[in-house]
């Protein structure tokens, strides 16, 4: 009788001590899903990027940004592959995710029919306007690679000196990097001041003196760039080792280089070092080489979780805050209508998101802005340009005003 | 013949046609048809989810791709680096057709058997013009041949709006007698699918074999000269074989296409070729049932890596291990087979079929 009492005394015990010492989360858990490329092509953005979705979300649970209901987002490589972008999106829907986050260009065109049945809200790291063409669940963080070209091309318009300005396009070849050119030639039907002399789609040269001449020769002025950080950082060496980079924006008689989103940031000037000097780049984000309350925000998160200063200070890494801000927010802003947290409702949350319910993250130049006319986030742009081996900001945020002309 | 056809020990055939037989013994025929059955039903008994379904429908249309290739290289001794190319031409017709008539049109959506077979014999088409090349050329040559054709392909499909630049064409979804094939049950639809169409190019390739046409392969493999002396037409065959590879590379792509819903560029690669190629090296060239280890050991290892890569970089957080891993391991594989088996992972099939035939006497 004694042996059984004490036997029952134990576990009352035991069922206390478990009862306090394991979590007490009463909360909701929303499934996310985010494939992108971790490794393989790209992964030099893909990887900070992750890192951002990843601290964000971590962020967003600790300190309890929706309460006691939790975020579980899954992140898994898809080395830049649409079939296994495919198989990773797949696997989020049998999950129960409630919104997708999405990274290449390619997997995003290639999955764009899927998100249509699924009828779920996916935010792509991809900038390419052709996600939005017939597409209504595709949402893009900010301003589209065609917006961004305009952009600069405005910019050069404005600050030429002297006839209308010869203008090269350098290209990625592919759909990332062709889409802004059909636009932009858009753009200069509508009135826009630049000439277009010639569009280079770049391959994998490891040398670019030919094709320098021939703009030369052409009397091209200015080097629009859509495509990744390693073309431009060899098209910027060679400009500097044949002595045609312009030394301020616009001299005569030499080269002037821009370039949009993925061509900048820090991995551009450890590329190309000095070379690098009076590049301009256009970006929706805000950078840690020029300090505000969000850069110190984004630098505190990545000192939280231990990131070096390579991930915390780039750009993608923002990029990656930014979109699970955005995610988060839905989320919440759900949550506080009283709605329940799903794919219709983040859906509706984020078509939402404009006028007086505009989200500013702090890691944008502007607020994100979208309906279900307009599905570009952050419409905002800032010029930024290399001075003494980082980037500075030249002049305030712009907003493209083809854009809206040719749209 | 033997008196007891299960187990039939030593050879009792008398006639030729006896030796043609497909199964020599009714336990042979029985184990067979079994292991058919099973194929069938195991999903309908343990439902997968999507996830591994298009992981397994994958590995299904690699082994109608490999077959192809296994005939023209393996069987015919013609080396074909330009495969996936192949395969590409049978997609990308399935996406001309979305691109022409709409890809929701009935034709794409209700007459898909008739899209897998035109994509079919228009890979053939292409594999027996690139064909012609291998009348006048041998080896390495016929090797480059192949490659300009891998290359040439790519330029098309990059540069051309017609094929939207490379970028994705969408391919509507198919309609099978119930209705409309949703995503729940999308994946299983075509791993049934699909399992039919290897099946049938299975017996396909094994009849073939057996006739003069498969044996004029072998022998113009073995000694072309040889070949044309004994009265077989040597350029012909070379031709023919390149047309088969073309027809079972074209229907493999056809079912890309409606698997993945949707035609990309970057399917159809120089890399997805030489990943072909391993398939074939690893399966056993020349052989029917290397065919089909190949692509599965090739696509498990992918999937292998891939997640010990997930795994280590948990540990490894500084390092971007699977980058590294997945080439090395995949080079590691064909260098290994290559070296210590290079008639394939066949070979231990027949190795281990021929211990069980003499269980448990060893002679």
């Amino acid at each position: 009788m004694k042996t059984k009492q004490l036997f029952l005394n134990a576990l009352l015990v035991l069922a206390v001590m478990f009862a306090f010492t394991s979590p007490a989360f009463a909360g909701n858990v929303y499934k996310l899903g985010l494939s992108l490329a971790i490794t393989g092509p790209t992964s030099d953005a893909g990887n900070p990027y992750s890192k951002g979705v990843e601290d964000y979300f971590k962020f967003a649970n600790e300190t309890g940004i929706l309460g006691a209901d939790k975020i579980d987002c899954t992140i898994r490589d898809d080395q830049y592959k649409t079939d296994i972008t495919k198989r990773n999106f797949e696997d989020y829907l049998d999950q129960g995710i409630v919104l997708y986050l999405n990274y290449s260009t390619g997997s995003t065109l290639g999955l764009k029919k899927d998100f249509e049945e699924e009828e779920i809200a996916v935010i792509p790291a991809s900038f390419h306007r052709g996600n939005l063409d017939g597409s209504n669940y595709i949402f893009l963080p900010v301003a589209s690679y065609s917006e961004q070209v305009i952009s600069m091309g405005e910019y050069v318009a404005n600050n030429h000196k002297g006839e209308t300005p010869k203008v090269a396009l350098f290209l990625h070849p592919s759909a990332f990097g062709r889409g802004p050119l059909a636009d932009t030639q858009a753009a200069v039907k509508a009135g826009l001041k630049i000439d277009i002399v010639e569009v280079v789609e770049h391959g994998k040269d490891l040398d670019n003196t030919a094709m320098l001449k021939r703009l030369m020769s052409k009397g091209v002025q200015y080097v629009i760039s859509q495509t990744i950080q390693s073309p431009v950082a060899t098209m910027l060496k060679d400009a500097q080792r044949l002595g045609l980079t312009s030394k301020t924006f616009g001299e005569k008689g030499k080269l002037t280089f821009l370039g949009a989103h993925y061509t900048g940031g820090n991995d551009l000037i450890a590329l190309a070092g000095a070379a690098t000097e009076g590049y301009h780049w256009i970006c929706s984000y805000n950078l840690t080489s020029e300090k505000t309350e969000g850069t110190t925000k984004q630098l505190a998160l990545a000192k939280k979780y231990g990131r070096d200063a390579k991930a915390a200070n780039s750009h993608n890494y923002a990029n990656g805050i930014m979109v699970a801000q955005v995610a988060t927010e839905a989320i919440r802003r759900a949550k506080a209508a009283g709605l329940k947290v799903n794919k219709e409702n983040l859906y509706k949350m984020l078509n939402g998101m404009n006028g007086a319910k505009a989200y500013h993250p702090y890691t944008t130049v502007g607020p994100v802005t979208y309906s279900k006319t307009d599905r570009a986030g952050v419409d905002m742009l800032q010029i930024y340009s290399v001075q003494n081996g980082t980037f500075k900001k030249v002049g305030s945020p712009m907003q493209s005003v083809y854009m809206k002309k040719i749209k | 013949m033997s008196v007891n056809t299960w187990l039939a020990t030593g050879n009792f055939n008398t006639t030729y046609k006896q030796e043609q037989k497909t199964f020599f013994t009714s336990l042979d025929r029985s184990v067979f048809t079994f292991f058919l059955l099973i194929l069938f039903i195991w999903p309908l008994i343990f439902p997968l989810s999507n996830k591994y379904m298009l992981v397994i429908d994958n590995v299904l249309i690699a082994i109608v791709a490999v077959m192809g290739l296994n005939l023209v290289t393996g069987f015919a001794g013609l080396i074909s680096i330009g495969h996936a190319a192949f395969v590409g031409i049978g997609a990308y017709t399935v996406a001309s057709f979305c691109r022409t008539i709409g890809d929701t049109h009935v034709i794409i959506t209700h007459f898909w058997p008739v899209m897998i077979i035109l994509s079919g014999l228009v890979g053939a088409a292409f594999g027996g013009l690139i064909g012609l090349p291998a009348l006048r050329l041998k080896h390495l040559y016929l090797a480059i041949a192949t490659l300009s054709f891998q290359m040439i392909f790519q330029w098309v499909i990059n540069f051309m709006s017609f094929f939207n630049q490379g970028q994705t064409i969408s391919v509507g979804r198919v309609f099978w007698f119930t209705g409309k094939i949703g995503r729940k049950d999308h994946y299983l639809f075509w791993y049934f699918i699909i399992l039919t169409v290897v099946v049938l190019l299975g017996f396909g390739i094994r009849n073939l074999l057996k006739t003069r046409y498969g044996r004029c392969l072998v022998a113009v493999r073995d000694n072309d000269r040889a070949a044309d002396a004994m009265g077989m037409n040597p350029g012909l065959t070379k031709v023919y074989a390149f047309a088969l590879a073309g027809f079972f590379a074209g229907v493999a792509g056809a079912l890309h296409a409606y698997l993945y819903r949707g035609v990309g560029f970057e399917s159809f690669t120089l890399h997805e070729s030489i990943g072909y190629l391993a398939m074939a090296i690893v399966g056993g060239l020349g052989t029917l049932n290397g065919s089909f280890w190949g692509p599965v050991a090739i696509k498990y290892l992918d999937l292998g890596v891939e997640n010990l890569s997930e795994i280590l970089g948990h540990y490894t957080p500084g390092m971007n291990l699977a980058t590294a891993l997945k080439p090395f391991t995949f080079g590691l594989v064909i260098v290994l087979f290559l070296m210590f088996e290079p008639r394939g992972i066949a070979n231990w099939w027949r190795i281990i079929k021929s211990y069980t035939k003499l269980w448990p006497f060893r002679y």
